[in-house]
């Protein structure tokens, strides 16, 4: 009777799948390029605040470049108690030993110098020239900052950058 | 010999081992990017000096406790809603871009005057820097005559050598007959107490970039027709030295002198 008659049960034809190889590929160059290690996993909790106008750091050479200070409250709860106002720094993968430690060793300008020396044969710049990118809690206090200043003053480590998120519409 | 066939390889496998790289950066990849306000830290002073001594009207000095309060000292006293904080600096700036160096000279000697507690600016023209390059390259030359000189001091001299050339660059650039210059000593200052809130800092870090940002780019419309954001981005790729003259330009016409005072404890 009608035009369109009902085939007997036909097999759904397999779907090409020899593309799927260049698909895959080219999601994997996108985030290979777009990629940037992260340089340390902090065990400090920090909450960057926002502003605008913010220089980007991208440039700086994926980041090598740029000897990163984190300064956060300590995700172990107890240690917290132990800091004044329970905030701790987290230099180079090590979490700030004890609350004196900071003023007392100098810690900070060892870690500035032995990263820069370590560096020195790849970036042809003085170390006055090297930024120092503190990332800092929102509640962190600023007098704690001051007093790395201080600190890099010290061995001429005149560049210090103050991380925030940007949130200005380019 | 019998012609063979070459056996083809096999490339189903390719797209599983592209599956595992892909997921390998997709996991580690982190996407944000750092950005920052970037500050220089003044020079350690081994010898200490006699303090300089400034007029009010070239500080803007903000104050910022660790309630979380704002002033401005000496001018606008408590700053309620931090987003003006832009409005004031960039009101810092221009009060008196527009005035000749004559009105200047009036507007600093009459204390009724509405620009008299703000920076004035200076018009240098080109006969001047001519002449101030000339003074620096004989003194730069005596000096590098001179026997067992200290190097420094020959470095200093070629810095203030340098210094006139590039005004004299910009000068050419800016396509008038003068170039305005805000008073050496004009800078804002922030002065924040051991407890002062890092989101505190960084939002009048935020708001004095915001104002730079609005003069420079407002100025580089004029002259070059193009935003600062644009320039200053194609700048970070291609470190051009076009851009670069622009840029230094930019920065002569409205210096970002910040000073950070550390809180004392």
């Amino acid at each position: 009777m009608s035009k369109f008659k009902k085939e007997g049960k036909k097999s759904a034809p397999g779907v090409n799948t020899s593309s799927l190889p260049d698909i895959v590929f080219m999601l994997l160059f996108f985030f290979m390029v777009a990629t940037t290690t992260k340089e340390a996993d902090p065990t400090v909790e920090v909450k960057i605040p926002s502003g605008v106008r913010a220089t980007d750091m991208t440039p700086y050479k994926q980041r090598s470049e740029i000897d990163f200070a984190y300064l956060g409250v300590p995700r172990n709860k107890a240690r917290a108690a132990e800091f004044d106002m329970g905030y701790a720094l987290f230099l180079d993968n090590v979490e700030q030993p004890a609350p004196g430690e900071l003023y007392n060793t100098n810690s900070i300008r060892k870690w500035k110098q032995d990263k820069y020396d370590e560096k020195r044969a790849r970036v042809k710049k003085p170390i006055s020239e090297v930024i120092t990118c503190v990332k800092a809690d929102k509640g962190a206090p600023t007098g704690i900052i001051f007093d790395m200043r201080t600190e890099l003053q010290e061995i001429e480590a005149l560049t210090i950058a103050y991380a925030v998120r940007d949130n200005s519409n380019i | 010999m019998a012609k063979r066939d070459i056996p083809e390889i096999n490339a189903g496998s390719m797209a599983d081992i592209a599956f595992l790289l892909l997921i390998f950066f997709l996991v580690t990849t982190t996407m944000d990017r750092d950005q920052a306000y970037k500050r220089r830290i003044p020079k350690k002073i081994d010898v200490p000096q006699p303090p300089v001594e400034i007029q009010n009207r070239n500080i803007f000095s903000i104050l910022a406790n660790s309630a979380g309060e704002v002033y401005i000292e000496k001018r606008d006293g408590r700053i309620q809603n931090l987003d003006d904080l832009s409005d004031k600096v960039l009101e810092f700036y221009q009060k008196n871009e527009k005035l000749t160096p004559d009105e200047a000279l009036v507007a600093a000697a009459n204390p009724n005057h509405p620009g008299n507690n703000y920076p004035f600016y200076t018009w240098t023209d080109e006969e001047f820097i001519k002449g101030e390059i000339l003074k620096a390259e004989e003194d730069l030359e005596k000096t590098e005559n001179t026997e067992n000189v200290d190097p420094a001091i020959v470095d200093f001299k070629a810095q203030i050598l340098s210094k006139w050339m590039d005004k004299q660059k910009a000068l050419e650039m800016y396509g008038k007959d003068y170039l305005p210059e805000i008073d050496y000593q004009a800078h804002c200052r922030i002065t924040v107490q051991q407890a002062t809130t890092y989101e505190l800092f960084t939002k009048i870090h935020s708001e004095l970039n915001e104002a730079i940002f609005q003069l420079r780019d407002e100025a580089s419309k004029e002259i070059f027709n193009e935003s600062y954001g644009v320039i200053s981005r194609r700048f970070d790729n291609d470190q051009s030295r076009e851009d670069a003259d622009k840029l230094s330009l930019l920065k002569l016409l409205y210096p970002d002198n910040f000073i950070e005072v550390k809180p004392k404890r």
